[in-house]
């Protein structure tokens, strides 16, 4: 199975776990490569299209420590101290497409581009139509543009929408708590 | 609403009918029959009984957004029975509803269409913000969702809830009658907003 | 268009599965081009013909919720469709990398509105996979025993609502009183009606009441005979069978490359079922049927709803039956609270249960994605970790949203009427589309 995924156009990486198999392509070769998992090797159904923000990954500590959403620095004294600082990733976005062939010895695959910010992504509608609505929901939210796209305007968010909320420079909104001793 | 020199007319409660709109004509036979009736009996005035039509047949407008919709909906169902209370017609035009249940979480991008159906609605017409996110935003202090509704449309009653039951929302509504029978006017009088 | 269709000359659809029945529907795909999920109004009908377009919602009787339809009529027939989501935007998944996991789990009930507790236990198998961690035996069959339970609540509101909007309102009254009982045993298990958030990392939040066991059953032997009751307002009904068979018609191949799963693709003749194909929690140890039918239509999907209403009574009952003792949650204490009473006695319980409260449990890096079969097809939860108490991402995969997908292909050549018989069968739910 290692050598079937190797042979894909961009190969970058795969790896393995919870029993998963991740497999990193380059996202200049992600159509050929879609194309050839899903003629070639029979993943005929893409479950979900799904995008990761890495902005400040691992770069406070791990994130959430003390209540605080910004992290805090494990090394410094009084610190939890036995988490480790995760491995920094090589670019800050990541879109991520779970395929699955669907048939009666069924297997999953999660393919995986890795791409900065402005960084155009080939638009895999072509080789899965089911691709439409969720490019649209990740260019709509995480703002990663996917060349090539039939329809590639909002979907979630009003039209007229400045900002792609579930980055993480993107601010939670909503209205601050108040207290019932303050003013 | 003066009750000494004159005894108050149709027109003076807010009701806008053609008929009761016609200053030149003297009042008509309900008017002056209620009227008699006042005198001799002493124990009902006018506004109590328009209150009290009002609040019989208030026909809520279907405006179910999310969860709460789904309670709402079981309010109409036979064990809970928004029927005694003459309201289960659920009508789906809101030139002929009388009360908008914003139930659910409201987006940004659902406001717009909230508003335009509340101003939709005619005279006189209540608002109940059921649960915790049409009352406050609920959970999703976010940037997608509209933190309560009372933001852009007059709310007579909140019902606190994730989602509340269909008794906690019967509670509201037998309170917004309540209200209604006991002659406070509908928010947007109270709050003097536009309708 | 790439996706080659099954011509006659024989060259196999890639979106061809061996799980298929076979039964041709239509010829080719039917999927629109160039945008999959949109009709587009033919340039001859624009220019000559008097097309009009009318917008449906997001606020309308059908109670399907907040769903914007623009849609383009010649006369009767639809020749123009898009769908406009987004008015129930929740932000949800933003909302929960804020949150601990432990007050994560709150969220996603409210997502797929209907099938609450199959959200929830989605996100909690998903931090379990990350934890590497197993829920003792008797919080995983009383896991199977809920989200079965779920799922009949889920088919009994899609009944009763679809009904209403078929304009067969007396169902509506019929369905709804068994959801009051499934509510009833939701609120003697859990204390709530609806968004139970009865799930913990690790297993249940609390004990299976005594006298749950003897409610369960006779619900249990009330429901088939229920179900036969619905079926028999409907199947003879001249109107409904109107209304349903031949509408909407939607072929395994196009399924597939719409990315359908549960009762669409299902009706659609593709024996899938994650609960049969790739089980969790206890479905391997269970002796229960997965309907197929071949038709593809309205109809198709509506007796696979209520046949996976029987089914479900079934897989109720063998876990009624098989119900293990014992505790009903893991032991350990770095992820469950401890026992209130052991915090007068114990020092290590009592910092324990300050840092889970405080601070969370902490889940080590990694991503992970999980699929369970819904109410309403595959809902997956993708979890990226980074070792700390709160997620760094979530996404769930929501079958509703995917099911508006298909809109556009089911409804070639259709008549108005039949537009919203079609959407009342792709059930799709606005919380789980918009999420």
């Amino acid at each position: 199975m290692t050598s079937a995924f190797a042979g894909l156009p961009g190969f970058v990486e795969e790896k393995e776990g919870h029993g998963e198999t991740t497999v990193i392509v380059e996202r200049e070769r992600l159509l050929e490569a879609a194309r050839q998992l899903r003629d070639a090797e029979g993943f005929n159904f893409l479950a979900d299209v799904t995008s990761a923000d890495y902005l400040g990954w691992g770069e406070k500590g791990v994130s959430g420590y003390w209540g605080n959403a910004g992290g805090r620095d494990t090394n410094s004294p009084g610190s939890w101290g036995f988490a480790s600082v995760p491995e920094p990733k090589s670019r800050r976005f990541a879109v991520s497409y779970h395929l699955l062939a669907l048939r009666s010895e069924p297997k999953r695959v999660r393919l995986q581009v890795w791409c900065e910010d402005g960084d155009p992504v080939p638009s895999v509608v072509p080789v899965w139509p089911t691709a439409d609505w969720h490019e649209r929901e990740v260019y709509d939210l995480m703002g990663i543009v996917f060349d090539g796209h039939p329809n590639l305007v909002r979907i979630l968010m009003p039209e007229d929408w400045a900002g792609h909320p579930l980055r993480k420079d993107y601010p939670i909104g909503g209205e601050p708590v108040r207290f019932s001793d303050e003013d | 609403m003066a009750v000494g020199d004159r005894t108050p007319r149709l027109a003076d409660l807010g009701i806008s009918s053609e008929r009761v709109l016609m200053k030149h004509k003297p009042p008509g036979v309900f008017e002056r029959e209620v009227a008699e009736l006042e005198q001799r009996v002493m124990l009902t005035t006018l506004e109590k009984a328009v209150a009290w039509a009002q609040s019989k047949s208030m026909w809520p407008d279907t405006f179910g957004l999310a969860c709460c919709a789904i309670e709402m909906m079981s309010t109409v169902t036979a064990r809970y029975d928004l029927a005694r209370f003459g309201m289960e017609a659920f009508r789906a035009s809101p030139r002929q509803a009388d009360l908008l249940i914003v139930s659910g979480r409201v987006a940004h991008k659902m406001s717009g269409p909230l508003r335009q159906i509340y101003d939709q609605m005619l005279e006189p017409k209540w608002v109940i913000a059921m649960g915790a996110c049409a009352s406050s935003g609920g959970m999703f202090n976010n940037y997608a969702v509209l933190q309560g509704v009372d933001r852009i449309v007059p709310v007579d009653m909140h019902v606190p809830g994730c989602p509340p039951r269909p008794e906690a929302l019967l509670e509201g509504i037998v309170r917004l009658h309540e209200k209604v029978q006991a002659g406070v006017p509908p928010a947007y009088e109270l709050r003097k907003v536009a309708t | 268009m790439a996706t080659t269709a099954t011509s006659p000359s024989g060259t196999r659809s890639p979106f061809s599965t061996d799980l298929s029945s076979g039964r041709l529907l239509y010829e080719g795909s039917r999927i629109p081009q160039p945008i999959p999920t949109i009709l587009l109004v033919p340039p001859e009908l624009e220019e000559t013909g008097d097309v009009l377009t009318v917008n449906f919602g997001p606020n309308h009787p059908s109670t399907h919720g907040v769903l914007r339809l623009v849609v383009s009529l010649d006369g009767e027939t639809v020749v123009g469709l898009r769908a406009v989501i987004g008015y129930l935007h929740t932000g949800f998944e933003k909302n929960m990398e804020q949150k601990t996991y432990w007050k994560a789990i709150t969220y996603p009930a409210r997502m797929d509105y209907l099938n609450f507790q199959q959200n929830e236990l989605c996100f909690v198998m998903a931090i379990e996979k990350l934890l590497g961690i197993e829920p003792p035996p008797k919080a995983v069959w009383m896991r199977t025993l809920l989200a079965e339970l779920t799922r009949i609540h889920s088919h009994l509101v899609w009944l009763g609502t679809t009904g209403l909007e078929l304009g067969a309102i007396s169902i509506f009254w019929y369905a709804f009183r068994e959801r009051d009982l499934v509510l009833d045993l939701f609120e003697m298990v859990t204390g709530v009606r609806m968004h139970t958030r009865y799930f913990q990392t690790g297993g249940l939040a609390e004990d299976i009441p005594l006298g749950f066991d003897a409610e369960c059953r006779r619900f249990i032997d009330v429901m088939p005979k229920r179900v036969d009751e619905y079926e028999a307002l409907f199947d003879n009904n001249v109107i409904f069978l109107e209304r349903t068979r031949g509408v909407g018609l939607l072929s395994a191949e196009d399924a597939i490359a719409l990315g359908q799963s549960g009762p669409m693709l299902r009706a659609s003749g593709v024996n899938w079922d994650l609960r049969r194909n790739e089980p969790y929690l206890v479905y391997p140890e269970l002796d229960f049927d997965v309907p197929v039918y071949p038709d593809g239509d309205v109809y198709a999907r509506y007796k696979i709803h209520m046949d996976e209403i029987r089914q479900s009574s079934r897989i109720i009952r063998q876990c009624l039956d098989g119900m293990p003792e014992g505790p009903w949650i893991l032991d350990d204490r770095k992820i469950v609270l401890p026992p209130r009473d052991e915090l007068h006695t114990s020092m290590e319980s009592l910092i324990h249960h300050f840092k889970l409260v405080t601070e969370g449990y902490r889940v080590p890096e990694g991503e992970v994605y999980v699929p369970i079969e819904s109410a309403r097809g595959e809902l997956g939860c993708y979890l990226v970790s980074d070792g700390g108490p709160r997620p760094w991402r979530v996404h769930f995969r929501a079958p509703s949203l995917v099911a508006l997908e298909a809109t556009a292909t089911c409804l070639q050549q259709s008549l108005i009427a039949d537009l919203i018989a079609v959407a009342a069968s792709l059930d799709p739910v606005m919380g789980d589309v918009d999420r």
